[in-house]
């Protein structure tokens, strides 16, 4: 309990991760409790439960990432805090487990105010379209409930514990930049993947496939597919998410060749040095960006194909993906605090800052264009 | 408004008053600093060496009082103009290295040239030398996590000395070193002040590295106090004698 006074220091940046969990994960909640009580109200072993159960898990996955993404950045954004924590003798554990209490708690209070919503619209609130969604006219198993939105905070709470990094420096130092750089296999697997995978779809999809028939069901109304196809995509998409990071450091070295002026220097090298940071949350947005787009033009070139919840879910999944950027974007700007304050020392005009900050986002803009491109591509490709 | 400042002085406070949120770290200072001169500041933790130093080098404005670089005005300058003159005339030094961590340490030494628009050739040239004055030519294509503190540090020294500025300022440049490394340090610092006629601007806590300047003056609670012995300065050069002549440019404490 004491220290949940820390809250009291919140400001926006905190408070606006408190809220999006909190939205997050009372979405999540809703998805949770339609499952259930689409399951009270059908008859027994009609089938389908565990399709909308699985339908939940991509906006689990959402709600856990940007509480991970959220986690990591707590330490960078609030070092005064962290280091009276320490000093006042509070360990890697409690630190760990503070702030993964915090991104716990609010998602329970999400997920119980859904909890709210979902009993208050059984009471008879619910027109005749909504009950066979709640689950209306069935009595509530009490522990089902529970049970489902123990998930959203333990998930989350899981997920940010997993992702704080708690260094040991004397309090008050900056924690020491980690490692720099790819290892080679780490080059190599993503490129094998990518590879393998196009080859894989373009053998499902070359001109005598039709007789091997589309035994693949995709979900939301995206007609069938073939096995090779399908899996030759989802190859090549795994292994351009994972080449980003890379990419992005290339291009930065990219920058610097060829007598660089001092706003090509520190836009190249600094996109080097952040790619390992910057990599995940924009491989993450541009696959789900890929995916989104590429499902929606499908349904508005189908119509009829459209769903309300799947759309509902791409709009949490992006949002998640988005959210998450933006928070190692403002993580990346306040590790880079001290090295802006030098560069300013040396009498480095603003101008110079942003616009290496310009070219940096332009860079890295064209990667994703490129890989999340592709993977939009080979995606309508399967789809067609 | 006060007189113009002697035209012998490179850099001349008058009454300098500078507080932090409300904590007062200088209470009216003022001095001058001779051209070619090598000034130590001493004085304990606490007592406004670096807050004096970031107002003379044009990296904190001033309260109050006035700061004059070579008889034209500093503390009228706004953001941008502090910035430029940083960059064009002032070399500064820090307790701490304040590298660049994504360049190597011949792209750091290079920085502030490139920053001033001089060109790729003559920039990396300028810093190659440097890294071989100081002894670490080797560590030239090396990232500063790679290195140790001193080599570091010194790097920190190239990036100061390489664009050759008028005055170069030193910020307890010893504080992360051993004895021996801070002896080098110190030493390169004169050496090259007097070789190529630079006025340096030493603040230090330790009365002991003051002897590598040529006079020294000594803060406390943000105020100067006045000398109490002349400080046995081994390599006084013929500026510094002068100085203690014409008394224009005569510590004075100026209380409040």
């Amino acid at each position: 309990m004491f220290y949940l006074r820390l809250a009291r220091g919140y400001r926006a940046p905190d408070l606006g991760r408190w809220l999006l969990t909190a939205v997050t994960g009372a979405m999540v909640a809703a998805f949770l409790l339609r499952a259930l009580g689409r399951a009270m109200s059908d008859p027994l072993g009609s089938g389908g439960a565990v399709t909308r159960l699985l339908w939940c898990l991509p906006p689990l996955a959402a709600v856990a990432w940007f509480a991970a993404v959220a986690a990591r950045a707590v330490p960078g954004q609030r070092p005064e805090r962290i280091t009276g924590l320490i000093t006042a003798g509070a360990g890697p554990a409690r630190i760990r487990a503070l702030i993964a209490g915090e991104t716990a708690l609010a998602g329970a209070i999400g997920s119980a105010l859904t909890l709210l919503l979902f009993l208050i619209l059984r009471n008879d609130i619910a027109g005749a379209s909504l009950a066979p969604e709640l689950g209306m006219g069935v009595e509530l198993p009490p522990a089902a409930p529970v049970t489902l939105l123990v998930l959203v905070p333990l998930v989350a709470g899981l997920a940010a514990a997993a992702a704080v990094p708690v260094p040991d420096t004397l309090p008050g130092s900056s924690p020491r930049p980690g490692p720099r750089g790819y290892h080679p296999l780490r080059l190599a697997l993503p490129t094998g993947l990518t590879v393998t995978g196009i080859a894989l779809e373009l053998y499902g999809l070359r001109p005598g496939a039709a007789e091997d028939g589309r035994p693949v069901r995709l979900p939301a109304g995206l007609g069938t597919s073939n096995l090779a196809a399908l899996g030759g995509w989802a190859v090549t998409a795994l292994g351009l998410a994972l080449l980003t990071g890379p990419l992005l450091a290339w291009a930065g070295r990219l920058l610097v060749i060829a007598r660089p002026t001092p706003l090509r220097l520190l836009a190249g090298r600094g996109l080097t040095a952040e790619a390992r940071r910057l990599g995940p949350p924009l491989a993450v947005l541009a696959l789900t960006l890929a995916v989104v787009l590429t499902v929606v033009r499908y349904w508005v070139h189908a119509p009829g194909t459209a769903d309300i919840l799947p759309a509902v879910e791409a709009g949490l999944l992006v949002g998640c993906a988005v959210a998450a950027v933006l928070t190692r974007l403002a993580e990346i700007r306040t590790a880079r605090r001290e090295i802006t304050d030098t560069l300013l020392g040396l009498g480095a005009p603003p101008r110079l800052l942003y616009g290496a900050v310009a070219i940096r986002a332009l860079t890295a803009g064209t990667v994703l264009l490129l890989t999340g491109g592709l993977t939009a591509l080979l995606g309508a490709a399967v789809l067609a | 408004m006060s007189a113009a400042p002697p035209d012998n002085d490179v850099l001349w406070a008058r009454g300098i008053v500078k507080s932090h949120h409300g904590t007062p770290a200088l209470r009216g200072v003022s001095l001058g600093v001779q051209v070619g001169e090598v000034l130590a500041v001493t004085g304990p933790r606490g007592s406004g060496k670096s807050t004096l130093l970031g107002c003379l080098s044009a990296l904190l404005p001033v309260d109050e009082g006035e700061v004059w670089f070579n008889s034209s005005p500093v503390h009228t300058l706004g953001r941008t103009g502090r910035a430029r003159l940083r960059r064009d005339r002032f070399g500064f030094v820090g307790s701490q290295p304040h590298l660049v961590p994504e360049l190597t340490a011949r792209e750091n030494v290079a920085l502030p040239l490139l920053l001033a628009g001089a060109g790729n050739k003559a920039a990396y040239t300028a810093a190659d030398e440097w890294l071989e004055r100081l002894d670490i030519a080797d560590t030239r294509r090396l990232r500063p996590e790679r290195l140790v503190q001193s080599q570091r540090q010194r790097i920190a020294v190239a990036r100061a000395l390489a664009p050759l500025p008028p005055v170069v300022f030193a910020d307890d440049p010893t504080a992360p070193l051993h004895r021996e490394a801070a002896d080098q340090v110190l030493r390169i610092l004169s050496s090259a002040a007097r070789s190529h006629q630079l006025t340096l601007v030493l603040a230090t806590h330790d009365p002991e590295l003051a002897r590598y300047a040529d006079r020294s003056v000594a803060l406390a609670d943000g105020r100067l106090t006045p000398p109490a012995a002349p400080t046995p300065a081994p390599g006084t050069g013929p500026v510094a004698v002068a100085a203690a002549g014409t008394g224009s440019s005569a510590v004075s404490a100026t209380p409040r």
